[in-house]
């Protein structure tokens, strides 16, 4: 527009933000794409962010609003004085007693708890449901569940042993819904297993304070919490809208393009032109910003009492995580701001004439080079060696941020130059396909957009596919689920699942061979009330795996190879070579150098340094490097036997006197059900034992396929949104086509290629980019073996998405384009 | 002295062997308080000629001056200033802004110069009721006829201080009823001192003009004065 620099003020700009506000009520429709992607990302954030801040279990639980937790055995006899010390050195303390019953009839066991409920830290572990707080000995308040468990109402008495209380109110522990106990008030538990005690010791730290103290854990300072991962989701999201929303808002402003050669004409200055095109994407940000925090917030109402229930403690109704959501707000004005930005100022360089008659503006000649994308990529490149290279050290994680952002300009760089690169290419096409691919070159101000957008999407999914299948293929720290769902396995209170449950510096006794004996007869049992088809005894010993070289090593358990155990898995024991000291189902292990076989025969006595138990040296052992067999029949979950050292290694070794149950590895015809292990793990609690299952953890094929699957479907949906739009603006020379005899296949065939080209080209580059990045970050990783780490890669899902998407692509054009569009029947050809 | 001026003024569009001469060193005198018409055949220059006058376009050589002022030594800013404050322009499809009222569109011109929307607004009443049109202040280009929405086009062109109108084809879409009630009102515009120039294809309309000037291949080939139409002699009024 000819008109340029400040002109009208405020008035002005009223003026032409009232017309650009009546112009979006009016054109919503036109707008809802855009529209609905912000309502639908802003949405998703603001749920997504209040999930993962609200599921884990809060602090609060445990330690009120305590900052320290000391912890006494009931019967300590030094129990008063130690409380009396701590009160006498740290001033208020909230004393916290429990006993542990059991429930007439059933195994399962509740607190008998005596608590102040206006104690200085323990008031948000009480929440008063309904009655009162017992006031007096014969007083009692009882849990929602446990009140059902007996069958107790308010009014109620409840007689437990020569007590009988009367229930006064119903009460809970917001923080943790699973603490089931009886609240009697303070010095009314008889016997107490436990005492706690609630106090604030800062600023001594609190091993200085005794070995049986605990300090709060510090506040989360971790850069990669759940709001800043919403936030990093978001921002992805955003881009990828905004690059869509480009040409949603270019092909309004070419609808708008009279009205603003109209208002030129009037005297308006290329800022009030622009800010026309500016206002609509901010209204239209701060409409879908609005929408989508009200639609996540009423979605967040309605998931959080799930939310509760399985993470089993009360959550605030508006409990929102509000930086997140008003950053997401703020997001989504931006980024619709600067879609809109790229128009509002291309329209303001169509001459007022051209604008006044309503002509499609030529195309907008794009910059071709390839060379700001191609520095880009090297930038990238060369962030993510050097973050690949400090990987070992657990840092580089500002390099992989700064290398991903600069990956990102790089491909919405080249986007436009390979558009032209694909046009050249299809120069001797036949003549629908060549005019598509042309017309995706001519107009690359809004089809480069796409590209990005589509790329981009391509992108995040092969970083995902290939780090993850680099990741998983590691055969020293081994990846994926722990269990298959049909397994469990039952261990000893020495077993590798043993999370001690005894204060600080109290080590588990290991069990007799009676108690042993005792636990496999339970394991036994459970194994026949699941209806097993294996019980196999597993055994273990003080050996471990390393490795002699740079990068990651060794986790997990190593077993001993018995002939029950190979002959569950179906090993028969001529399969075995007499030479293999290591039998493992991890690929590449065998072949792996520098690997050594660490163990010990004799312990001296674990040392006690105030009140700190030191690890045991070892006083007789040795190193050997092992033969190590691969056996694929071995169960591959990380807490499974997948890797076993034979029983001639054992002898050679002299572990035999070594050697230990660990526990009970059991295994179903079916997957295990939710009650069927909740029963197993009472039976493994009631003898002493702990209990592991299948976790969430997925599987390496999981990981790569939902990558591969969202990486398509997130191209598709992005060209099913631009493909339109790109085609909108040629609707021209299809009425042109029409009329010098062109069909329904000539339609199909341009809408086909214009889809076909653009997913091709979005896979392709997305392809590339990711490689470029992976490559830059695994060069000089050696914690994940460095660049021969990629021979692991799934070449069948990088394959599928390169060919797949175009060929998806196209068959859905082709499907969708059949039909005459309506310009052309409203339209007279020119 | 001419309100406005146009001295050998030449656009070329194109260049070698595509190059189209729209204008030749065409002159061009209008005087405050007359109406000028433009005729001529398709491709003759009309338009051309009217966009370069209004300062929406650049001739290739020659001036423009308008009030004695030359557009060729004034700034993008500055002709900006002189459509929002002096040059009023009726298209042929009227040009409103579908998303504002008949009195937001006429107002537009001063909002965008800086005058306050409750100013503005009474200003663009003011004209509106001289065109009776105040009824319909309130109505969206959409709800009004073709009559009704080039009388707001017009009023749109002479709200405020506006002392030149440019017109191009102001009655081509209209029927001869309201295309002479345009030009009444364009006369009536004119004897408040206004300077208009008017582009048409319509002989009898162009008759309303004090002056007819004949374009063809971009050059004025004549220029006449059309004798006194019956119309002329009447009183202008409003045509509803």
């Amino acid at each position: 527009m000819v008109a340029t620099g400040p002109g009208g003020g405020l008035a002005a700009r009223r003026a032409v933000g009232r017309w650009a506000w009546r112009l979006f009520v009016r054109e919503w429709r036109q707008q809802l794409l855009v529209l609905a992607l912000i309502v639908v990302a802003v949405a998703a954030t603001v749920v997504g962010a209040a999930a993962a801040a609200n599921a884990p279990a809060p602090v609060d639980g445990t330690f009120g609003t305590a900052q320290d937790l000391a912890s006494f055995q009931g019967g300590d006899p030094h129990l008063s004085a130690g409380i009396a010390a701590l009160e006498h050195r740290f001033g208020a303390v909230d004393v916290i007693e429990n006993e542990t019953l059991a429930v007439p009839g059933t195994v399962s066991t509740y607190f008998l708890r005596a608590q102040d409920p206006r104690g200085p830290y323990g008031r948000p572990m009480l929440s008063l449901l309904s009655g009162h707080y017992p006031a007096g000995a014969g007083q009692v308040a009882l849990t929602p569940a446990l009140a059902s468990e007996l069958h107790l109402h308010i009014g109620d008495l409840w007689r437990q042993g020569p007590m009988t209380r009367r229930v006064v109110g119903l009460v809970e522990n917001p923080q943790s819904l699973l603490d089931e106990f009886a609240l009697v008030p303070p010095g009314q538990v008889p016997a107490p297993n436990t005492v706690t005690v609630l106090f604030d010791g800062q600023p001594v730290p609190a091993r200085a304070i005794g070995s049986n103290v605990q300090g709060r854990a510090p506040a989360n300072t971790n850069a990669f919490n759940p709001e800043t991962i919403s936030l990093a989701g978001l921002t992805v999201g955003m881009i990828l809208i905004a690059l869509v929303a480009v040409g949603g808002f270019t092909v309004l402003a070419q609808r708008r393009l009279r009205s603003l050669g109209m208002l030129a004409s009037l005297g308006a200055t290329d800022k009030n032109v622009s800010f026309v095109v500016r206002a609509n994407g901010v209204v239209v940000g701060v409409a879908g910003a609005l929408l989508g925090t009200a639609v996540g917030i009423l979605l967040w109402f309605a998931y959080r009492p799930r939310l509760e229930s399985s993470s089993h403690h009360v959550i605030g109704l508006w409990a929102l995580p509000w930086l997140v959501v008003v950053l997401a707000m703020v997001l989504a004005v931006l980024s619709t701001y600067f879609a809109a930005s790229r128009p509002a100022r291309a329209v303001t360089r169509i001459p007022v004439v051209t604008a006044l008659s309503g002509r499609p503006a030529p195309p907008r000649k794009v910059h071709r080079s390839a060379v700001p994308g191609i520095v880009c990529m090297v930038i990238a490149f060369f962030f993510l060696s050097w973050a690949g290279s400090q990987a070992h050290t657990g840092g580089g994680m500002k390099e992989v941020v700064l290398g991903l952002v600069a990956l990102l300009p790089g491909v919405i760089l080249l986007a436009p130059f390979c558009l032209s690169a694909l046009a050249w290419l299809g120069r001797r096409a036949p003549v629908a396909v060549r005019l598509a691919l042309r017309d995706l070159a001519r107009y690359r101000a809004r089809s480069g957009s796409a590209l990005a957008a589509i790329s981009i999407g391509v992108l995040i999914a092969v970083i995902i596919v290939i780090v993850a299948s680099v990741r998983y293929a590691n055969a020293l720290d081994y990846a994926g689920p722990n269990l298959a769902s049909n397994q469990l396995i039952l261990y000893t209170p020495t077993g590798p699942g043993y999370t001690p449950p005894c204060p600080p510096g109290v080590c588990p006794k290991a069990p007799t061979g009676d108690q042993v004996q005792a636990m496999g007869t339970k394991a036994h049992a459970v194994a026949s009330a699941l209806g097993a088809q294996h019980v196999v005894e597993l055994e273990s010993m003080s050996a471990s795996l390393s490795r002699n070289a740079p990068g990651r090593n060794w986790n997990g358990s190593i077993y001993v190879a018995t002939p029950a155990l190979l002959h569950a898995f179906g090993i028969r024991a001529s399969a075995v070579s007499p030479a293999a000291d290591i039998l493992s189902m991890r690929p590449g292990l065998a072949t792996l150098s520098n690997m050594h076989l660490d163990w010990c025969n004799q312990f001296a006595a674990p040392q006690n340094v105030d009140g700190k138990i030191f690890q045991n040296p070892c006083t007789t052992g040795g190193t050997s490097t092992p033969v190590i067999q691969q056996v694929g029949s071995l169960p591959s979950g990380v807490s499974a036997p997948n890797t076993v050292i034979t029983e001639q290694a054992v002898q050679k070794l002299g572990l035999e006197s070594q050697l230990q149950v660990a526990g009970w590895l059991i295994e179903t015809a079916h997957p295990l059900t939710a009650s069927q292990i909740s029963n197993a793990r009472l039976a493994a609690s009631s003898a002493g034992m702990t209990l592991e299952t299948k976790n969430d953890q997925p599987t390496s094929a999981q990981v790569v396929n939902w990558a591969t699957v969202f990486g398509i479907a997130l191209a598709l949906a992005i060209l099913a949104m631009s493909v339109g739009l790109i085609r909108a603006e040629t609707a021209g020379d299809l009425r042109t086509l029409a009329a010098t005899g062109a069909g329904s296949r000539t339609r199909r065939t341009l809408t086909a290629a214009t889809a076909g080209g653009l997913g091709f080209l979005g896979a392709l580059l997305g392809t590339v980019a990711g490689y470029v990045g992976v490559i830059g970050f695994l060069r000089s990783n050696s914690l994940e073996g460095g660049i021969s780490a990629l021979g692991n890669v799934p070449v069948r899902n990088l394959l599928l998405i390169l060919v797949g998407t175009p060929l998806a692509a196209t068959a859905v054009g082709w499907l969708l384009a059949g039909r005459e569009p309506a310009v052309m029947a409203h339209q007279p050809i020119e | 002295m001419s309100f406005l001026e146009l001295r050998d003024v030449s656009r070329v569009y194109g260049e070698g062997a595509n190059e189209v001469h729209a204008l030749q060193n065409v002159n061009l005198a209008v005087e405050r308080g007359s109406l000028v018409a433009v005729m001529g055949p398709s491709g003759s220059g009309k338009s051309t000629l009217l966009t370069i006058a209004g300062s929406l376009e650049e001739p290739t050589s020659g001036e423009v001056l308008i009030d004695g002022r030359s557009l060729s030594n004034m700034s993008h800013n500055d002709k900006a200033r002189l459509r929002r404050r002096t040059v009023g322009y009726v298209f042929q499809d009227f040009n409103l802004l579908a998303g504002l009222t008949a009195a937001e569109n006429v107002s537009l011109p001063l909002e965008l110069d800086g005058t306050g929307a409750r100013k503005a607004r009474d200003a663009a009443m003011a004209v509106l009721d001289e065109l009776g049109l105040v009824d319909r202040a309130g109505h969206y280009p959409d709800q009004l006829s073709g009559g009704e929405r080039q009388r707001v086009a017009i009023a749109r062109a002479i709200v405020g201080e506006r002392h030149l109108v440019l017109a191009d084809e102001p009655s081509g879409a209209l029927d001869s009823a309201n295309g002479e009630a345009v030009m009444r009102m364009l006369l009536t515009a004119c004897k408040g001192g206004v300077a208009a120039v008017v582009v048409t294809h319509d002989a009898q309309l162009a008759s309303w003009a004090e002056r007819v000037v004949f374009l063809r291949d971009g050059r004025v080939v004549d220029q006449t004065v059309p004798p006194p139409s019956p119309e002329s002699l009447l009183e202008p009024s409003v045509q509803p």
